[in-house]
């Protein structure tokens, strides 16, 4: 192997369709790459988290104590912004009404919400990451398809057409292949684990949504009996 | 609470992502060099075994090349005998295509020169009848002009045996007289017409004559004329053959030339080819010892069968004498171990790994060298 087929010599000498083409995945590549790092530790981060929440939550302390320890509404998040936003509704609209099944809806209704801002948080930028995945193939495949387009384009001037005149041209095609494939493995291997994560996460906040919903139906069925007694 | 403070930024992400391409990249320039040098070392580890082959390649590349130059040789002499072949077909095609081109002309000459005699005898027959056809009409003329006078003659003797009956006897003598006057001048009027048809019918061929005389002249201007160009024309050939002659002689020197230079230049290039091959001669020799040497003694290790019992520290040495074509002629202890057993063992390995055909590629200095030779065994070597 010779100098003149090292990668980034083949990369310098390459037309400018194919470079602007290597630099777009590269470009890809890299913040595919952020996106996956930042979704890694988010993802680590909630499931300490939630980890951590149930195990206070389910340690029998009381739930308006619970209340007053969480922070505000903006910096929670996981389960605990979920029970947040079910316990706020749940004592806003205790003492409005007294049908327990208005109250119930209402903890739902906010629960919900708050459940789908969950959502949208922990599946922030992964729609990127399947763009990237799924178009940088394309992009890489366009970059080579034109490259050797122009190899052809100039080996119409040669007299000859060994192999030694035409492999340089196509093995520096091929980098803009290479280079789609290197961006788009890492983007499919995480959006596949990213997402399968962010979805057994919001499963489990689902869960404790319901158990919340169940434990808070206790209460005012209690309360609808002392009420009716 | 520092359990909450869970927003992940993106600075550290980013730096990771960077940081990640960077090591690929580096690591993409960096393991293509760096396994460069192991591929050659391990070529290197075998070479040898490889370095045999070299020199004998070397070798047969300066026969190669002597056999080239023998080739380009006999090659240059073929296209030589080529060239003088085809120069003196070409110089016979010349020759050739002159003399057809002089018979041609010949034809054409001798064509001319009959279609002019024709010519000349067609104007002469012309003026021939011409001149026939004017004396024809000269003569009819005549008769005519005879037949009219002969008329006006009988007319006129009419009228005078009128007047005669007239004037009878009166005017007899004077119109006599006057008619033989008429007469005589009618007969100088004659004659004086005479005389201007003749000199009519002279002067008219005289005119053939000067014509015919005229075209002769021209044609022998014309046939001179040509005979000049033909002149020109032959001597015109015969300096092109004269020329192509020259050129023919001079492209032959000129290759005779080319030739020389390349056989000066073959010789300088055998003369380099020889000492080079006698360089690798020696150094193949020098390489094909060594080599035979540690071929022999694998050889003989790999058909050595230690015996069982026998202690460590033995050794024996063997003297070996070998045909040029590698075969064993013979094998004696030179030095015994003390150990029968163990002598027996070393000298049946070397029957058995006889012979030793690569002998046969050795070269002759290297050959008489290694007719007899003494090989050392300790079984340390094997083991």
């Amino acid at each position: 192997m010779n100098d003149s087929m090292s990668i980034p010599h083949l990369i310098m000498s390459a037309s400018t369709v194919v470079q602007l083409v290597m630099l777009l995945l590269t470009v890809g590549s890299i913040a595919s790459w952020i996106v996956i790092f930042q979704r890694t530790f988010v993802m680590r981060r909630a499931k300490r988290a939630h980890l951590a929440f149930e195990e206070r939550f389910w340690s029998g302390v009381d739930l308006n104590e619970l209340y007053r320890e969480t922070p505000s509404e903006q910096e929670t998040n996981g389960a605990e912004h979920v029970f947040r936003a079910g316990f706020r509704e749940f004592n806003r609209l205790l003492p409005k009404t007294r049908s327990p099944q208005a109250i119930l809806d209402g903890v739902q209704r906010s629960m919900r919400v708050a459940w789908s801002r969950e959502e949208e948080r922990l599946n922030l930028h992964l729609v990127f990451l399947a763009t990237v995945a799924s178009a940088s193939p394309y992009i890489g495949l366009f970059g080579t398809v034109w490259g050797i387009m122009g190899s052809f384009q100039s080996l119409s001037m040669a007299q000859q057409a060994t192999l030694a005149t035409v492999a340089p041209w196509i093995a520096e095609a091929l980098i803009a292949t290479a280079m789609g494939l290197f961006a788009a493995i890492p983007a499919v291997i995480f959006y596949n684990r990213l997402s399968s994560e962010s979805g057994k996460l919001l499963g489990k906040y689902e869960d404790f949504a319901e158990e919340f919903h169940s434990i808070l139906h206790r209460n005012l069925q209690g309360r609808g009996d002392s009420d009716a007694g | 609470m520092a359990r909450h403070d869970s927003r992940v930024g993106y600075g550290l992400p980013t730096l990771l992502a960077v940081g990640l391409h960077v090591l690929v990249v580096v690591m993409s320039v960096i393991s293509l060099p760096s396994r460069e040098p192991e591929a050659t070392s391990s070529s290197v580890v075998q070479a040898t075994l490889v370095s045999t082959e070299t020199t004998t390649d070397q070798a047969l590349r300066a026969e190669e090349a002597r056999a080239r130059a023998a080739q380009r040789q006999a090659d240059e002499e073929a296209a030589a005998a080529e060239a003088e072949a085809a120069a003196e077909a070409e110089r016979q095609q010349v020759e050739e295509e002159a003399a057809q081109r002089q018979a041609e002309q010949q034809a054409e000459r001798e064509a001319q020169q009959q279609a002019r005699e024709q010519e000349r005898r067609e104007a002469e027959a012309e003026a021939q009848r011409r001149a026939e056809e004017a004396e024809q009409q000269a003569r009819l003329r005549e008769e005519q002009e005879a037949a009219a006078e002969a008329e006006q003659q009988r007319e006129a003797e009419a009228a005078e045996r009128q007047r005669q009956a007239e004037e009878a006897r009166r005017q007899a003598e004077q119109e006599a007289e006057a008619e033989r006057q008429r007469q005589v001048e009618q007969q100088a009027e004659q004659e004086a017409e005479r005389q201007r048809e003749e000199e009519s019918r002279r002067q008219a061929e005289q005119e053939a004559e000067a014509e015919a005389e005229r075209q002769r002249e021209e044609e022998a201007r014309r046939q001179a004329e040509q005979e000049a160009e033909a002149e020109r024309q032959r001597q015109a050939e015969e300096e092109a053959r004269r020329q192509a002659e020259q050129e023919a002689e001079a492209e032959r020197q000129r290759q005779e030339a080319a030739r020389a230079a390349a056989e000066a230049a073959s010789d300088i290039d055998s003369l380099i080819a020889g000492e080079q091959e006698s360089i690798a001669n020696a150094r193949q020799a020098e390489q094909a010892a060594n080599s035979f040497q540690n071929l022999v003694r694998n050889a003989v290790e790999q058909a050595w069968i230690i015996p069982a019992g026998s202690a460590s520290g033995l050794e024996a040495t063997l003297q070996l004498d070998l045909l040029p074509t590698g075969e064993l002629i013979g094998a004696r202890i030179v030095s015994s171990s003390g150990d029968g057993a163990f002598d027996r063992s070393v000298i049946q390995a070397v029957e058995r790994a006889s012979p030793f055909r690569e002998m046969r590629q050795l070269p002759p200095a290297a050959q008489s060298q290694f007719r007899q030779f003494n090989l050392r065994f300790r079984p340390g070597d094997v083991r």
